[in-house]
């Protein structure tokens, strides 16, 4: 594996709101996302790290 | 001389080290070699082992959004055909990285008069390019370098670790910010080429609207009126990776002379030159403008409003949804999977295809009208004539390029230019020319004598 050195990591997830900088109360609708979600799960874990592809244009 | 003559790219040497490895893959000469034109007039060919797909040419933004989905039904139809004759799941995917630090592009390419002079072009897109990105990016979850993954992370554009000049012909090694290849398949003398190399490849139709959209104008204010200044990053090279990792979602920038200024104000600049500069008469440009405004103004005061529009937003936050139901860490390798899987363009497994069937996305082209343009071009463009020829004369088409279609007829070859072929009137001229031929012989009135 590479090297994993933390160097920018995303705003913690905050679905309620978050402390800091991050968002905090959602302005917006959060859509209905628990199909979704099950097709996430089925997402493999390990499919990023066999994935390559040749640099490209 | 800024590299718009060069014996050979880069990439040659390359594609020769990868030589080896081709001669050993199940492929035979024909897919690896396969390059065609289609009867919607789109190219689609295997390009440095991917396929790659590139759209007709269009006038309108709906047509754009158009043939790029239709673009994805026909790269899914053939992975689907691929499946069942391997008897193996073959996956597509549309976005711009391995997350092993191998990007590929999502090129835009639009044509302008030659007169507008280069230097007046490059120096007004800088600033717009690398600022785009906080509404046509695609997001990702990895920071990379060229040839390398270097840490987990998200940030709101797929490209933008992988710049490393402002202008230049390269495209696969030491990418620039504003690419110099002008062939502009059409009369040189008249136009020129813009060939963007810095573009995510978008899966929210929306947000491919307003990237193209918002470029054609910008472009077309800056054919109008050349003279206008606009704004000059103090180090566009080192803006671009920034503001993609920025997670504060501030964007702030250093203009020449030290000024500070922020992505959004820069985008808000360039907006501010389309609308005085513009003829924004039709309802098309008009959706455009607006939608372009609020994106900015959505953007500004929670992001998160954007959920419906923008790729990366759309991804940020689903990912968020899933980390938080699944306790997954933000450095799992996972998130990286489920980033690749927003990317799909398997509607049965894509997440942003998920998002698209729970109603959530805003204009998602008719599915009806994506159909049609599998199989036809855009009415008002060249590419009519170059897809209805494949269309209904395959058999007899020689040869099919961006600027001419040769085709063989009953007494020799019959060379149909497409070169200056753009002033409506002519398009429909040769249009009605084919739709009226029964054979290509009837194809004379509109070929090269």
């Amino acid at each position: 594996m590479p090297d994993q050195t933390q160097k920018q990591r995303p705003a913690p997830p905050s679905p309620g709101g978050g402390g800091g900088e991050g968002p905090r109360e959602p302005q917006v609708e959060k859509p209905n996302t628990e199909e979704l979600l099950k097709r996430m799960r089925k997402v493999d874990p390990d499919q990023a790290r066999r994935y390559r592809q040749r640099t490209g244009q | 001389m800024r590299g718009f003559r060069v014996l050979e790219l880069r990439q040659d040497y390359d594609e020769a080290n990868y030589t080896r490895q081709d001669e050993e893959r199940e492929l035979s000469f024909e897919e690896i070699k396969s390059d065609q034109v289609l009867p919607n007039g789109a190219r689609f060919y295997n390009d440095h082992a991917h396929p790659e797909y590139c759209t007709p040419e269009c006038r309108s933004f709906s047509d754009i959004v158009l043939q790029d989905r239709a673009g994805e039904r026909i790269v899914e139809a053939c992975a689907q055909k691929l499946s069942e004759r391997r008897g193996a799941k073959v996956r597509v995917y549309k976005n711009n990285t391995d997350f092993w630090g191998h990007s590929y592009g999502c090129h835009e390419n639009y044509l302008l008069p030659r007169s507008l002079a280069w230097a007046t072009l490059a120096e007004g897109m800088e600033a717009f390019l690398v600022t785009r990105q906080i509404y046509a990016g695609a997001g990702k979850f990895g920071i990379e370098v060229e040839d390398a993954f270097e840490a987990p992370g998200f940030q709101i554009a797929q490209r933008s670790d992988f710049f490393s000049e402002l202008q230049s012909v390269d495209t696969m090694q030491r990418r620039p910010i504003i690419n110099t290849r002008d062939e502009p398949h059409a009369n040189a003398r008249l136009y020129r080429r813009f060939h963007v190399i810095i573009g995510d490849a978008n899966m929210s139709p929306f947000a491919t609207r307003l990237k193209v959209g918002a470029t054609a104008l910008v472009l077309e204010a800056l054919v109008l009126d050349p003279k206008r200044l606009h704004p000059r990053l103090e180090d566009p090279l080192a803006a671009l990776p920034a503001i993609s990792q920025d997670t504060s979602y501030k964007w702030e920038v250093a203009l020449v002379g030290k000024k500070q200024s922020t992505a959004l104000e820069i985008q808000r600049h360039y907006l501010a030159c389309v609308k005085a500069v513009c003829d924004l008469g039709s309802p098309e440009r008009q959706a455009l403008v607006a939608d372009w405004e609020t994106a900015l103004n959505d953007l500004e005061q929670d992001y998160r409003k954007c959920r419906d529009r923008l790729d990366w937003v759309a991804k940020l936050m689903l990912v968020w949804e899933f980390q938080a139901a699944e306790n997954v860490p933000e450095d799992d390798p996972w998130l990286r999977s489920l980033d690749l899987a927003y990317h799909l363009v398997d509607e049965a497994e894509g997440l942003h295809a998920g998002l698209e069937h729970a109603g959530v996305m805003k204009d998602v082209p008719d599915e009806k009208a994506v159909q049609a343009a599998i199989s036809l071009p855009p009415k008002d463009t060249r590419a009519w004539i170059r897809g209805r020829c494949v269309g209904k004369f395959a058999d007899a088409v020689i040869s099919a390029q961006w600027d001419h279609v040769t085709l063989r007829g009953s007494e020799g070859r019959l060379r149909i230019s497409l070169l200056d072929l753009f002033a409506p009137e002519d398009v429909l001229r040769y249009a009605q020319c084919i739709e009226r031929a029964v054979t290509p012989d009837d194809l004379q009135a509109i070929a090269e004598t």
